[in-house]
């Protein structure tokens, strides 16, 4: 059992929570006989565990927390606030009972502040965490307007409160991502999408093996391609921006990959029931130089069917890489399923490799097991040299990060010596 | 004598015989040792004694050595600064991915030789900050 105090106490973020905030606004709740909740809803804080792991958010928690903190020391809600905090969630709730004589907020008030607080703690998270991870969030903030009522509990008055708030953070979001349909709807509609190729290195001679494809979109919240991707499921328009993605990064390819180097594309488990995606429709000269990666993460319901879409791509010289490797409960055997010729390593693995003598174990049965099957390893995320040092002892046979290189809109110059395709 | 160079070393086992083993061993080699039998005893010891490397059997009755790697990472103070070791006797790649999930930062795999066990032990004292 934790003790006493940490229950009151968000473990990570260092900050109360409700039942420990409830005591101390009571006085001040009777006396003002008002309350004013700020519900903050982090939207896809969780993707940012999913990519990069817990111990990433646990630490993107603590520095979003510092900067609430921050934020609100100065400003119209300095005079008497307690910020609390789920524990074990990434949203945050504000108690703000105004100074005598001060008004509360108005919804315009409100507004203009949840603009001016997620540019402050995205600059922060920049700051810290860089750009990619900066751009995946969204910040909503819901707000409930509280009369004291001396009939009813005020445990419970809070309670449905935050419920209140939370609900109208909600229909902020739902509004929000109305808009970004919109906005994806015209991305199809103008193509405004454009592909940044990632470099993937051959771990020993540090030589260009291949481009990881990522795309972009050019309307600003459509930056990230998670947030691009989400905004389609949710609109059903998978299949049409995955057109569009593969398309635009294929056509980049023929003038700027060099002879030999391999492009490799993200591709959806879902994206083989599109009809217009066939190993005959691409329009690709040498289907060998294309790697279409497949995420561990998404469940494949049915599986031989998509074991023969598989084949078909592989007849025609296609060759495979599962992504996210590692990052789940699945084990190697689903991996040896897909027969891949790469295996990428999910980044949550690489991530601090240096210091956690259990990733590199599994690094290196992975290597192992790559090795066996005749397939090659890849490390992304890779963006310290200790890093980099520890996967080149393990054996990894291909590095992918920002530490060798970021990602770019052009490929880097092209190595001194064109490389022979050593693929599988 | 435990020599102070060494980092202090928590033993957690309900096995009385496993983790006297360890302790005699350990201790022979100069590290200061302190042995827990079970999960609620090796917090108790674990805030008292502020030990900088914690072995941890993962099965053990009531709080599990998941649970008790997990508390110690999550600990206010403690918790960043310690490496810890879990001793397991599962070996397939969930069990490590869980081990990872609960915040450890090194494992062995049952049953051990006690030699390997002093090396995975120096491998993580030489991962501690100079401070500690």
């Amino acid at each position: 059992m934790p003790s006493y105090k940490q229950l009151f106490r968000a473990a990570q973020e260092k900050i109360p929570t409700v039942a420990a905030s409830i005591e101390s606004l009571r006085k001040p709740i009777q006396e003002r006989g008002e309350l004013v909740i700020l519900y903050f809803n982090f939207d896809r804080y969780t993707k940012v565990e999913e990519i990069y792991g817990w111990e990433k958010l646990d630490e993107i928690l603590e520095t979003t927390t510092a900067a609430m903190r921050d934020f609100f020391r100065n400003g119209p809600f300095a005079s008497s606030q307690v910020m609390v905090s789920f524990v074990n969630d990434d949203d945050f709730v504000l108690f703000h009972i105004p100074a005598p004589d001060v008004p509360v907020p108005t919804d315009e008030e409100i507004t203009d502040l949840t603009v001016r607080l997620h540019q402050f703690i995205a600059t922060r998270v920049e700051e810290a965490y860089g750009e990619s991870i900066a751009a995946l969030f969204d910040t909503y903030v819901g707000r409930a307007h509280l009369y004291y009522d001396p009939k009813i509990r005020l445990e419970r008055q809070i309670y449905r409160g935050i419920r209140d708030a939370a609900a109208s953070s909600v229909s902020v979001e739902q509004r929000e991502l109305a808009r970004k349909s919109a906005d994806l709807r015209e991305t199809l509609r103008t193509g405004a999408l454009w592909i940044e190729y990632h470099p993937i290195v051959i771990t020993d001679t540090q030589e260009i093996f291949g481009y990881e494809a990522l795309a972009r979109g050019k309307m600003r919240s459509m930056r990230r391609p998670e947030v691009m991707f989400e905004v389609a499921a949710q609109s059903d328009m998978i299949w049409e921006l995955s057109r569009l993605c593969r398309n635009t990064a294929i056509l980049g390819m023929k003038d700027r990959l060099e002879k030999g180097q391999l492009l490799f594309i993200n591709v959806d488990p879902h994206d083989f029931t599109d009809p217009a995606f066939t190993e005959m429709d691409l329009d690709v000269p040498d289907p060998s130089r294309v790697v279409l990666e497949i995420t561990e993460r998404t469940a494949i319901k049915d599986y031989p069917k998509f074991r023969g879409r598989l084949k078909d791509f592989r007849d025609r010289g296609y060759r495979f890489a599962v992504d996210d490797a590692g990052s789940g409960y699945a084990g190697l055997g689903s991996i040896a399923n897909l027969e891949p010729d790469f295996i990428k390593l999910d980044i949550s693995l690489i991530n601090c490799i240096d210091a956690n003598f259990i990733k590199q174990n599994l690094v290196e049965t992975m290597v192992r097991f790559a090795n066996d099957q005749n397939a090659k390893v890849i490390a992304e995320g890779v963006e310290r040299a200790e890093e980099y040092e520890t996967v080149k002892q393990l054996g990894v046979h291909l590095v992918q990060g920002f530490y060798l290189h970021p990602p770019a809109p052009d490929p880097v110059a092209p190595p001194v010596e064109t490389l022979s395709v050593t693929g599988k | 004598m435990p020599d102070p160079k060494l980092p202090s070393i928590l033993v957690v086992d309900d096995n009385h015989d496993n983790a006297d083993i360890i302790r005699d061993y350990l201790e022979a080699r100069g590290y200061p040792i302190s042995v827990a039998y079970d999960g609620d005893e090796a917090m108790k010891i674990f805030e008292r004694e502020k030990p900088s490397i914690i072995l941890l059997d993962v099965m053990m009755p009531g709080r599990d050595g998941w649970q008790v790697c997990r508390e110690m990472k999550d600990h206010p103070t403690l918790g960043s600064t310690i490496r810890v070791v879990m001793v397991t006797a599962l070996q397939d790649w969930m069990n490590k991915r869980q081990a990872l999930e609960t915040g450890a930062d090194d494992f062995v795999e049952k049953p051990f030789e006690l030699a390997a066990l002093a090396k995975v032990v120096e491998r993580n004292a030489a991962r501690l900050a100079p401070t500690s």
